[in-house]
């Protein structure tokens, strides 16, 4: 098997195409080189690049514009949120709402309280002033840690469909589907703790999302990701939207904030 | 044109153009990379063409047939489902309103 077939197979079952499609997938290709009297590398250009598009092709649906979201009840809502530390006053009277099947993208410079915002909302932090309404199933992505150093990808889907009385068998189902919406398909030998950066940021992603939660908090979720699997999570971000899931992600790609339905901004801190 | 420029107006467009084709009549990958060609849109390679009719196929508006051919080996044909053609419709008439605001704000108005 010539380097660039090989190459091929491999990223396609690294982004979690079946063995069999991925066969499907080289068989074309070959037919096309045939016809065309070309090598591979030559009509479809590097291996892992052409097989990163056609994975891709193969689970996103393209089309259908997004709907709006609808007036929809609240799944979040904060009202008059301070927290100081310290002297430092790190959030001064922020007020937001997240309603079911919409995304919110808070955005702000270092040090304006992003993420003690979200961890606020997760209720990880007391607030010193102000009240955190939420819905009862939240799903939280931290910005790192958050997974187990010693336990695989399948053992940790494990644990948190046990956490909400769910069988084991279809937490490792549901975990192995989601982790396949990120191009990701987990290995049964490698701890967390083994993965990438990346790839440990993709097992948080669906560790968020596992018990189909009604409001998904994110902190930056894509750190080390490759560009293919940062368009997958905005993808994903809008399917979740879809199914009636309040988002609300802080981010600095502010690219992409058209993405979002809306964009709350926390003011720099005071010097 | 410059190659570039049309490479990158192409890019949001390849699909639609594909439906298009398909629609006219069936047909197998190369043979739609040089009808594009000919028809002044500059060399598609493969792994942008093969990418983009896997993405119709995966949303539904396109299915494929692999046929014998008589001239070497078996071709994979595409061509356009219903669902195919609802969207095309659409699309064209999104283009249509697109197209012009443009020429319109290029000064390009017909001038009829």
């Amino acid at each position: 098997m010539t380097g660039w077939r090989n190459n091929f197979l491999r990223a396609l079952a690294e982004r979690a195409v079946s063995a069999e499609m991925g066969d499907e997938l080289l068989r074309e290709a070959d037919l096309e080189a045939a016809e065309r009297g070309l090598p591979p590398e030559q009509i479809f250009g590097p291996a892992t690049a052409y097989a990163d598009q056609l994975a891709r092709a193969l689970r996103v649906p393209s089309g259908s514009p997004l709907a709006l979201a609808e007036q929809s009840s609240p799944a979040l809502r904060l009202n008059g949120i301070s927290k100081r530390y310290g002297r430092r006053q790190v959030l001064n009277d922020v007020t937001l709402e997240v309603r079911h099947g919409e995304s919110v993208a808070v955005v702000g410079a270092n040090g304006s309280g992003k993420s003690t915002l979200l961890k606020v909302c997760a209720g990880t932090v007391k607030p010193d002033a102000g009240t955190v309404e939420r819905t009862e199933h939240v799903g939280y992505v931290p910005q790192s840690g958050g997974t187990a150093e010693f336990l695989t990808a399948t053992e940790h889907f494990e644990l948190f469909a046990a956490a909400r009385q769910n069988s084991r068998r279809r937490g490792r189902a549901t975990g192995e589907r989601l982790a396949a919406s990120l191009g990701w398909s987990p290995s049964s030998e490698h701890t967390a703790g083994q993965l990438s950066g990346g790839t440990r940021q993709k097992l948080n992603v669906v560790l968020g999302e596992l018990s189909g939660p009604d409001l998904l908090l994110l902190d930056e979720p894509y750190q080390g990701f490759d560009h293919g699997s940062y368009i997958d999570l905005w993808t994903q971000i809008d399917r979740w939207r879809e199914k009636g899931t309040g988002v609300l992600i802080v981010t600095h790609m502010l690219g992409d904030l058209d993405r979002v339905d809306r964009i709350i901004e926390l003011d720099s801190p005071e010097d | 044109m410059v190659q570039e420029s049309k490479r990158l107006w192409l890019h949001g467009l390849l699909e639609v153009c594909v439906l298009g084709l398909l629609e006219e009549r069936r047909d197998y990958g190369l043979a739609l990379a040089n009808r594009l060609e000919d028809a002044g849109l500059g060399s598609v390679p493969g792994g942008t063409m093969y990418p983009a009719l896997l993405r119709l196929e995966t949303a539904g508006l396109v299915r494929s047939v692999r046929e014998p051919s008589t001239t070497g080996p078996p071709r994979k044909y595409f061509e356009v489902t219903v669902e195919g053609r609802s969207v095309l419709a659409q699309r064209r008439h999104e283009w249509r309103e697109f197209s012009r605001s443009i020429d319109a704000v290029l000064g390009l108005e017909a001038h009829t």
